[in-house]
């Protein structure tokens, strides 16, 4: 496409990244028909190609309002589009650019910076998050049951094997997550620990900072990557393998540090190199599948499976049919999923920021995920578990947590 | 086209009166959610519509149009806005008619082998939805997964397997519309036929100026029971396209046969890395289909006869996997294309088939005429040939340039006896070479047509027929009474 | 000096329109029975307007002068194994009266398919090209002699079944296919609608189907195809293989017992699916079930009701009391339509008046 890019963001990193994006966009509307708002709304505006356009307008100097902010904010950021796109139009990364820039020009309604601020603040907050929760778990029995689903119920833990083998791996806490599934971390150091590979929790490292970044706190994000390169470091100096991710939202976003970073002389070459080093865990434990072979249960039987491949996985780590493959193998049989590319709706915090949209989208994923009639459906991001078990009365499970229970 | 401003007052009253339907219509009415409709996928051209809206039924489109009739403003209707010729591209005296919240399928009868779908739903979710049944629509074109049916109607879109199972207007059996009166008038039937005019053959393919689209029933097909996909390397374009001859000479129909020349072939790889045969100049792509047996005898022929003509290599699918892989390469060619420069221009004429050796080579020799970059990947059975110009639009006049010489490539194939448009519509984009194509009294006959369906011009006016006075200007050797430019040259 | 034929036409034409004088267009006169009688004309002969102007199998394309014998064109394209897929009726008259040859120029204005119709297309749907003389005595092509083509309005195909009103058809340009290598019949014992369901049943399997015809409790289908698919398919369907080749040309021309005598012969055009109507009346079941034919005296204000409320039309073909109207009366909107097409085409309204509908 042509562009002609403003003087004020011309020459600036952003504005030399978005014009290489955009001129790669030819305007063929293919993405069109794998994007959740579009199939939903039958809105240009709400399409990856209209979105684009509105941001093309504001880099190219256009006065820009609530309509721009507007169709950014209902962006699910599932990046479908950029898996469908011929082209390669790295969209991802564009509507960053573009929400940043559409958040410095468009004065958003005092509540609405107050809730934002608040899921900014609380949700990578292990501590008030944690308590959040709890709270919300005491008052559950009272709560109606639409918004009673809502509340996760806490599943143990289990143990976490004792650091035995040589080889390490770090693995990524999380903020929500401990909360939520601490079992998921747990089930997936017992899995490797199988396989020969001791996983650690660095303390000190905490969120991710997806969350923050894509509330458009840009600048209080970096904080939060800089703490995690802080304290997974020494450990990568000493020889961790990999850092291991077991919600793919949050892969997605470790993979990126090292291009959010590319300008920091402090970090850049760390971030970097954290980014490589970045697994989610469906690399993992598929690359040390021979070490696990032999070691499933003969019996009981397992459930039929419904795996929803979360929209970071496919589209944002571009995993595509690892899970499956792994599941396979420990046993599982899998039920058709139409309509895999969808979003669930979750979509870090969009299930809060823009829950029509997103409640939409969860009936048709679980609607599509219930269709094989599975025992319990698997995910691979704590996001979707959370969004799709408020929505169905079968069992959702992180798919690491079903190999771990099949573990002989 | 010029952008004509609109008489002041204009976009107010025409405001008033939309707001007024009922029930409420959803109107797009600020500067900064009008331009991303400025233009379809043909982006050379934009215009910033005065107003849009998106009906959600037929009583919405019905009140749009007598309101637009009323104050005689000019409507422009879109589907998915995937059409490359700019037949959607809007008017800024105008208002934008957004079809794509018209998407229900409002019926399909597996034993009538009838889909009957609005204008917005998309071409693939027909076959998506037929195919539980065994059944599916044939028409495909590129952009398949997400253009509409009401926008494939109105271009007449073609696909990669027209050869055998023909063009959108082919597979038709209904189409309703509503004129630019605001009648709904419903054109074909549900039978095999209609009483009177063949209305729905003036319809189909007519870029939006006889009516607004707002039902369709389609008609489905069986599935194949088999399909062949083979891939054959050349080490020569001629002597690709003589295999073409040969094959359907041998009274083989292929569902598909499709041709890539190496510039479209490095491309693909590229982008793709689909591990296509090294150093070929050109590779067909051919498909047979139907049941077990036929399309075994069927792959077995073609196959002989690729290796007789020359081929340096074939291969065949092995399974679905493989038949998707070497489909992807042709379908997402022209985007895969973009890899090569920012942007490319596709050219869209109809040859007849024996004469695909010899447009090429024109083809190259214009294309080194402009020093720019010709890449062609086509419908090597229909001759439908879809040379593609790349060039960069942030260079200044590189697209007129790229235009130009695409307007030279399409009069040489009125030259070969052949068309301007295969598949693509003539939209904006090829207003000029109608009246290479055409003379005047065949043009005016073109206005009298799309007098009878909108006598006051407000259907996407400007497109798809040029008047007589902008042929005039554009040259007018018709229009003057003057020689054609080879007058030994049938003129169909 | 076919061109002479051409310029002489335009000639005529434009004197006609200038002295308001109607002309009826015929070609051999083979379809002279069907539409309306239309008022007093003169009789335009363009039968002699004959010849094949191009014809290259490879191409799957024929060009062909209006006036040219059907015989002929399908001897040439047998010549080269190939065919006019819509096996265009010649209704060339039996033994007693000298023979009326149909042309293909009459094949295209009659807009009228055979047997394989359901199944391969109609002819609207293999015109590529028409070169007419509109009612202004203007010379104009529309079309080409290429596959696809998109050019400008589908006037080409307008032209099928227009019944020569809009112009005089002069040369038509068609997409051809190859011929099948094999052929052969199944005839099956059903009654109508089973033989209904069965038909529509089969067309929805990849099986190659190219006619189906019930009557009499007899239903027959033929298959044409590759020698492995038909084979295939016959062994898959079951039915008695017969020998029925004379059958079909029979049922394409109409030269059936069931379509002899003189009592009135309806041609109802259905949705294919429909269940079996009007039971009390002799009925001819063709195109997987799209057409039904009637013979007898049936009440046509009935008959018309019958098709409408399927979806269909109806069609008085041949015989009857034709001031009743012979085709199917059009809703408002399109009636508006046609007679502003028939303006813009013939402003005079000198071709083929009344043929089709009042004008």
């Amino acid at each position: 496409m042509q562009t002609r890019l403003a003087e004020w963001i011309k020459d600036t990193p952003e504005g030399l990244e978005a014009d290489a994006i955009l001129r790669k966009c030819v305007h063929c509307g293919f993405c069109l028909a794998t994007c959740p708002t579009y199939n939903l709304l039958g809105d240009e505006l709400d399409s990856p190609r209209g979105r684009i356009y509105l941001m093309k307008q504001m880099l190219e100097g256009a006065a820009v309002s609530e309509r721009t902010q507007l169709h950014l904010d209902r962006c699910l950021t599932c990046r479908a589009c950029e898996t469908t796109c011929p082209s390669g139009v790295e969209y991802g990364r564009l509507v960053d650019i573009g929400r940043n820039l559409a958040e410095q020009r468009i004065a958003r309604p005092f509540w609405d910076r107050l809730r934002r601020w608040m899921l900014a603040h609380v949700l990578p907050s292990r501590a008030l998050f944690g308590a959040a929760l709890a709270a919300g778990r005491l008052v559950r029995p009272l709560l109606p049951a639409r918004l009673a689903r809502r509340v996760p119920a806490r599943r143990g833990a289990g143990s976490w094997p004792a650091p035995r083998h040589g080889r390490r791996m770090l693995v990524l806490a999380g903020c929500v997550q401990p909360s939520i599934a601490p079992s998921i971390n747990a089930a997936a150091a017992r899995v490797l620990d199988r396989a020969g590979v001791s996983l650690v929790e660095v303390p000190r490292a905490g969120c991710c900072g997806a969350v923050t970044f894509h509330l458009n706190f840009q600048e209080e994000s970096l904080a939060y990557v800089k703490r995690n390169i802080d304290a997974w470091w020494p450990h990568v100096e000493a020889g961790a393998e990999a850092i291991v991710v077991t919600a793919s939202g949050c892969g997605t976003m470790v993979r990126e540090y090292g291009h959010m970073l590319r300008q920091d002389p402090a970090y850049a070459d760390k971030a970097k190199r954290i980014s490589l080093l970045a697994r989610d865990v469906s690399e993992v434990v598929a690359a040390e599948g021979p070490a696990l072979a032999g070691q499933w249960r003969a019996s009981p039987a397992p459930p039929k499976v419904a795996f929803q491949s979360p929209c970071s996985l496919q589209h944002g780590l571009k995993i595509t049919g690892v899970v499956e493959a792994i599941l396979r193998d420990a046993g599982f049989a899998l039920t058709a999923v139409p309509d895999g590319h969808l979003c669930c709706g979750s979509a870090g915090t969009y299930s809060l920021l823009q829950p029509g949209i997103s409640r939409r989208l969860l009936h048709g994923k679980v609607r599509a995920l219930e269709s094989g009639r599975p025992g319990v459906i698997a995910t691979a991001n704590v996001g979707c578990l959370a969004q799709i078990a408020s929505g169905t009365s079968t069992p959702v499970r992180h798919w690491i947590e079903l190999v771990d229970e099949r573990l002989a | 086209m010029d952008a004509v401003a609109a008489a002041p007052g204009t976009r107010e009253r025409t405001l008033d009166a939309l707001r007024a339907v009922r029930p409420a219509l959803a109107i797009v009415a600020d500067d900064e959610g009008l331009k991303p409709f400025e233009t379809d996928a043909f982006i050379a051209h934009r215009e910033t519509p005065m107003l849009a809206v998106m009906p959600e039924s037929e009583e919405q489109v019905r009140a749009v149009v007598r309101a637009c009739r009323r104050l005689g403003v000019p409507v422009v209707t879109r589907g998915a806005g995937t059409g490359i010729s700019g037949g959607a591209i809007p008017r800024s005296d105008g208002v934008l008619l957004v079809m794509t919240r018209m998407r229900a399928i409002v019926s399909l009868d597996p034993v009538a082998r009838t889909a009957t779908v609005e204008p917005g739903v998309r071409n693939l979710a027909v076959s998506e939805a037929a195919a539980p049944a065994g059944l599916f629509y044939a028409p495909d074109p590129s952009s398949q997964s997400i253009c509409s049916i009401g926008g494939n109607v109105a271009e007449n879109s073609g696909g990669v397997h027209c050869l055998k199972y023909g063009l959108t207007t082919h597979n038709l059996l209904a189409v309703r519309t509503v004129d630019a009166d605001g009648d709904v008038v419903e054109t074909g039937s549900l039978a095999l036929d209609a009483p009177g005019y063949d209305l729905m053959a003036l319809v189909t393919g007519s870029e939006g100026n006889l009516g607004v689209v707002t039902r369709v029933c389609v008609r489905l097909l069986p599935l194949p029971e088999r399909t062949e996909t083979l891939l054959a390397a050349f080490a020569s374009v001629r002597q690709a396209a003589e295999a073409v001859g040969e094959i359907i000479g041998a009274g083989i129909v292929p569902a598909a046969l499709e041709m890539m020349d190496r510039i479209v072939i490095e491309a693909c790889e590229r982008s793709m890395a689909l591990g296509f045969p090294r150093g070929a100049e050109a590779l067909l792509l051919a498909e047979v289909d139907g049941g077990e047996e036929e399309a075994r005898e069927a792959l077995a022929a073609v196959r002989a006869i690729l290796e007789r003509c020359g081929a340096t290599e074939v291969r065949v699918a092995a399974d679905a996997v493989e038949r998707e892989r070497l489909w992807k390469s042709r379908k997402g060619a022209f985007t895969a294309l973009a890899t090569i420069l920012p942007d490319f221009y596709t050219i869209d004429g109809t040859i007849p088939r024996r004469r695909l050796p010899d447009i090429l080579e024109r083809v190259y020799a214009l294309a080194a005429e402009y020093g720019l970059v010709v890449g062609n990947v086509f419908h090597a059975g229909d001759g439908n040939i879809h040379p593609c110009i790349f060039y960069d639009a942030n260079q200044p006049g590189e697209l007129e340039r790229g235009e130009e010489l695409g307007g030279r490539i399409l009069e040489a194939c009125v030259e070969a006896g052949g068309t301007i448009t295969g598949e693509h519509g003539v939209g904006i984009e090829k207003l000029r070479q109608m009246c290479v194509q055409f003379r005047a009294p065949e043009l005016a006959a073109f206005h009298d047509v799309k007098g009878a369906f909108d006598p006051g011009g407000i259907l996407n006016p400007g497109k798809a027929v040029p008047t007589l006075k902008r042929c005039a200007e554009w040259g007018g050797m018709h229009v003057h009474g003057g020689q054609m430019p080879r007058p030994d040259i049938p003129r169909f | 000096m076919e061109e002479t034929f051409v310029a002489e036409l335009c000639e005529r034409v434009r004197d006609h329109a200038a002295r308001g004088r109607a002309l009826r267009i015929r070609g051999g006169g083979s379809k002279e029975f069907y539409g309306a009688p239309g008022g007093e004309a003169e009789v335009l002969e363009v039968g002699r307007h004959a010849g094949i102007v191009a014809y290259e199998p490879k191409e799957l394309v024929l060009t062909v002068r209006s006036g040219t014998a059907l015989e002929e064109v399908e001897a040439a394209l047998a010549a080269e194994r190939q065919m006019l897929p819509f096996e265009p009726p010649h209704f060339e008259g039996s033994g007693t009266q000298p023979r009326a040859l149909a042309t293909i120029g009459g094949a295209v204005a009659s807009g009228l398919s055979g047997p394989r119709r359901p199944y391969a297309g109609a002819v609207r749907d293999f015109v590529l090209g028409t070169r007419i003389v509109n009612g202004k005595g203007e010379d104009l092509a529309f079309g080409g002699r290429v596959i696809k083509n998109v050019a400008g309005y589908d006037v080409s195909r307008l032209m099928a079944g227009a019944l020569g009103t809009l112009g005089v058809i002069t040369e038509v340009s068609f997409k051809v296919l190859p011929r099948p290598a094999a052929e052969t019949t199944l005839a099956f014992e059903l009654d109508q609608a089973a033989a209904i369901e069965q038909a529509n049943r089969w067309a929805g399997q990849p099986l190659p189907l190219s006619a189906t015809a019930w009557e009499d409790g007899r239903l027959r289908v033929r298959l044409s195809g590759a020698a492995t698919a038909v084979a295939a398919a016959k062994a898959k369907m079951g039915g008695e293989e017969i020998d029925a080749m004379q059958y079909w040309q029979d049922l394409r021309d109409q030269r059936l017992p069931f379509f002899a005598g003189d009592r009135p012969l309806w041609r109802l055009s259905v949705p294919q699916t429909t269940e079996p109507f009007l039971p009390e009346h002799g009925q001819l079941v063709e195109w997987g079930g799209g057409v039904r034919w009637i013979r007898g005296h049936p009440d046509p204000l009935a008959v018309r009701s019958t098709a409408e409320r399927a979806g269909g039309h109806a069609t008085l073909f041949r015989g009857g009391d034709k001031s009743i109207g012979v085709f199917h009366p059009l809703k408002p909107a399109l009636a508006k339509i046609h007679r502003r097409l028939k303006l813009a085409f013939d402003p005079a309204g000198i071709l083929n008046p009344g043929r089709m509908y009042d004008f």
